[in-house]
């Protein structure tokens, strides 16, 4: 029974982390500030977000690696028509 | 003055001309590690790092793409400007900018600083590269420039550790604040009489300045004409690539066998030490069979980019770029694409977007189509162990053959590239050529500072795919190779009847006529992630196949003996051409700020991998 709640939660642990891995940068920002309600009723996951997670979401982001599809804040490169 | 105007961090903006060390002293002044190259290009998006000012306030530095004016000509010089005008959205202009200029050849980047002196923005001058400028006898009277300007000018040796103090202390700001403007800098094209009068306002600075132009180097003079030979240039590159491809083969042996050995004991010790279960089928194969699996190649990936880093620390990339553009612009590539495609090797996002560099929209547009072609790092992995398993180790003359085969593949992605590059040149009816205007930089020995750092670089980057993304994918694939569980008059192992068995049985109608088996086919789903997951992805498999033995760290040796030859270089065929990344498409629809372009760029390299692979392995067959 052990056994078992620690394989579903690894599982489920490394579905979601594959989810959000695979999210664009941009994507994985949005889903950050829509969960900022919810993020300020606990102090602990607020710093870590802050300190951590958003910088690094951020570079992802600003760099265009790690799977990204966005830069924060620059206009888009529209091709000429 | 605006309360919230004073409570942002402070930006202030790095310009200057391609190649003249920007991104070097962005690196000094924020404790980053930017990618530093020996050629122009590298830069080609601003990025931002932090610095904490004296009296406590945050200093934002922006590091922007390197250009000759602020008249732009390609994409990444038009982010320059407009992040210099506070035409992006979000982001006002800067309220400092430092121009930094190349002491070497001070004229070009000169003419730049008075183009951005003229935006009425607080300036400063960072004469970067006065080492090499002291040794190449140029001279420089700072003193009297700074008084030309009318700006400070801080000479700065920025791959040197404490070669920008001076600078850091100019950007205090104590010694600049009270000049700044809230407003956002004028700017209009300037005229031919504009530019004229610029001129003329160069040639009298640089007279009062006492400048003289660096003697020429007779060693460079002597390189440049055997490098640069049309003949004698290509026979060296050709050889260079020869021997990188057959280092990475016969370098990486012993390390790769230590992480192997290690892997295999630290399993059959997790087994032993573990009770039987569950827990310890995720942790034998799924995280040690599988993310242990790609680990082994960590050697090789380092051997490359040793080579690739060297290479282009030296200054000899772009002496290849050069040797190369008679050649693409045969296949009606524009010149400037070299850079984008040699990034490429690295991985294919960054040369995707480096391809911001190239003016003409069409040109630009087959340089990202044939990109994905170019050989990436994370093909290593699925290269080396196919090779490894059904190559012989044997030598033809000096030649090691399994780095034969691997250079063999390189050079198929680069054909395949020039075939897809003129193809589509062909039907697009576009017949312009834009020449390839590059300045050579200096030669130089690597810099075994920046040698080390970019190695770290890649190895983190490599270990936090392994620990991330690949481990993650490895436990869902576990799951789905393991669940629901065998019926009790089950003949074959459990996977057959696991979720994952089950797709890979129906993928294999589509893959047969290739010669993947389901196994293979399995792996092939996680590995659009990315490519090296699917080596990871068959760790798991095979091991969950073998009931219960750790094969991790042996695959090669399960594949040598299930495999045929056929099916392992259609396989091979399959990852010179297959799109197997989600992250390429989704920088291809950026870049391209269309769906279109990812779509076809999908369907054609699927049809031309199913194609490749189709044609390898009934050849194969037949002949083997």
């Amino acid at each position: 029974m052990i056994q078992q709640a620690i394989v579903a939660a690894a599982v489920i642990a490394a579905f979601a982390a594959s989810v959000w891995k695979l999210m664009p940068a941009k994507r994985r920002l949005r889903t950050l500030l829509a969960l900022d309600g919810w993020a300020a009723k606990h102090p602990a996951l607020t710093r870590w977000r802050e300190r951590s997670l958003k910088p690094r979401i951020t570079r992802a982001a600003g760099t265009g690696c790690a799977g990204c599809a966005a830069t924060v804040g620059t206009r888009p490169h529209h091709p000429p028509r | 003055m605006d309360a919230a105007v004073n409570l942002r961090p402070l930006r202030i903006a790095l310009i200057g001309v391609p190649n003249c060390g920007k991104t070097a002293l962005f690196n000094r002044l924020t404790g980053s590690r930017q990618k530093v190259a020996n050629y122009p290009g590298v830069t080609v998006e601003r990025r931002e790092g932090e610095r904490a000012a004296a009296d406590g306030r945050t200093q934002q530095v922006l590091d922007l793409p390197g250009t000759y004016s602020l008249k732009p000509t390609t994409l990444d010089e038009a982010i320059t400007r407009d992040v210099l005008l506070g035409r992006v959205a979000g982001a006002p202009a800067p309220e400092l900018v430092v121009c930094v200029v190349d002491a070497v050849h001070l004229p070009i980047g000169l003419r730049l600083a008075l183009e951005v002196k003229s935006l009425g923005l607080p300036m400063v001058l960072a004469l970067n590269r006065m080492d090499v400028a002291k040794r190449r006898n140029v001279k420089i009277d700072v003193a009297r420039l700074s008084a030309e300007l009318g700006v400070p000018v801080l000479p700065t040796i920025a791959v040197r550790r404490g070669g920008a103090d001076a600078l850091i202390e100019a950007l205090e700001p104590v010694h600049w604040l009270q000049h700044r403007s809230i407003a956002a800098p004028a700017w209009s094209e300037p005229s031919a009489d504009d530019a004229e009068q610029r001129q003329r306002d160069l040639r009298g600075v640089l007279e009062a300045v006492g400048y003289r132009a660096p003697a020429e180097n007779q060693w460079f003079e002597r390189l440049d004409a055997v490098l640069l030979n049309p003949f004698s240039g290509l026979l060296i590159l050709i050889a260079v690539l020869f021997v990188m491809f057959q280092a990475v083969f016969s370098w990486a042996v012993a390390p790769m066998d230590l992480i192997k050995e290690g892997m295999a004991v630290f399993g059959a010790w997790t087994a032993a030490h573990l009770p039987e279960g569950q827990v310890a089928s995720l942790l034998v194969n799924g995280v040690i069979g599988g993310a242990g699996a790609v680990l082994v190649f960590l050697p090789q990936i380092v051997i490359l980019f040793l080579f690739i880093l060297a290479l282009e620390d030296s200054g000899y990339l772009p002496r290849a770029a050069y040797l190369l553009d008679r050649l693409m612009g045969g296949v009606g590539l524009s010149g400037r694409a070299f850079i984008p495609l040699l990034s490429s090797f690295a991985c294919a996002i960054p040369g995707i977007m480096a391809a911001r560099t190239i003016p003409s929209w069409r040109d630009r547009l087959t340089t990202i189509m044939i990109a994905p072609l170019m050989t990436c790092s994370a093909r290593l992995p699925v290269y080396t162990l196919l090779i490894g398993a059904l190559i012989p180790a044997k030598s033809i003359g000096v030649f090691n053959l399994q780095g034969v085969v691997m250079f063999v593949l390189y050079v198929a992605g680069i054909v395949a590239a020039v075939a897809v590059a003129y193809v589509l040149k062909h039907f697009s009816g576009a017949r312009s050529y834009s020449p390839l205007m590059l300045e050579l930089p200096d030669y130089q020995w690597p810099h075994l500072g920046n040698l080390l750092l970019g190695l770290w670089e890649r190895v983190k980057i490599f270990l936090s795919r392994v620990g991330g993304i690949i481990l993650a994918l490895m436990i869902v694939l576990w799951f789905l190779s393991s669940y629901p569980a065998p019926p009790p008059d089950a003949t074959g192992p459990a996977i057959q009847y696991s979720f994952a068995g089950s797709l890979g049985q129906l993928l294999e109608y589509v893959f047969a006529p290739i010669g993947f088996n389901w196994q293979i086919s399995i792996a092939l789903v996680p590995g659009l992630a990315a490519r090296e997951v699917a080596v990871s992805a068959l760790g798991t498999v095979y091991s969950m196949s073998a009931a219960g033995n750790d094969v991790s760290g042996q695959l090669s040796p399960v594949i040598a003996s299930t495999w045929s030859l056929a099916t392992a270089c259609s396989l091979l065929a399959w990852y010179v051409f297959a799109p197997q990344c989600l992250s390429t498409l989704a920088v291809v629809k950026r870049e391209t700020n269309s769906w279109r372009y990812p779509i076809i760029m999908a369907a054609y390299l699927f049809a031309l991998a199913y194609v490749a692979s189709f044609i390898t392995y009934r050849a194969v067959a037949a002949w083997a």
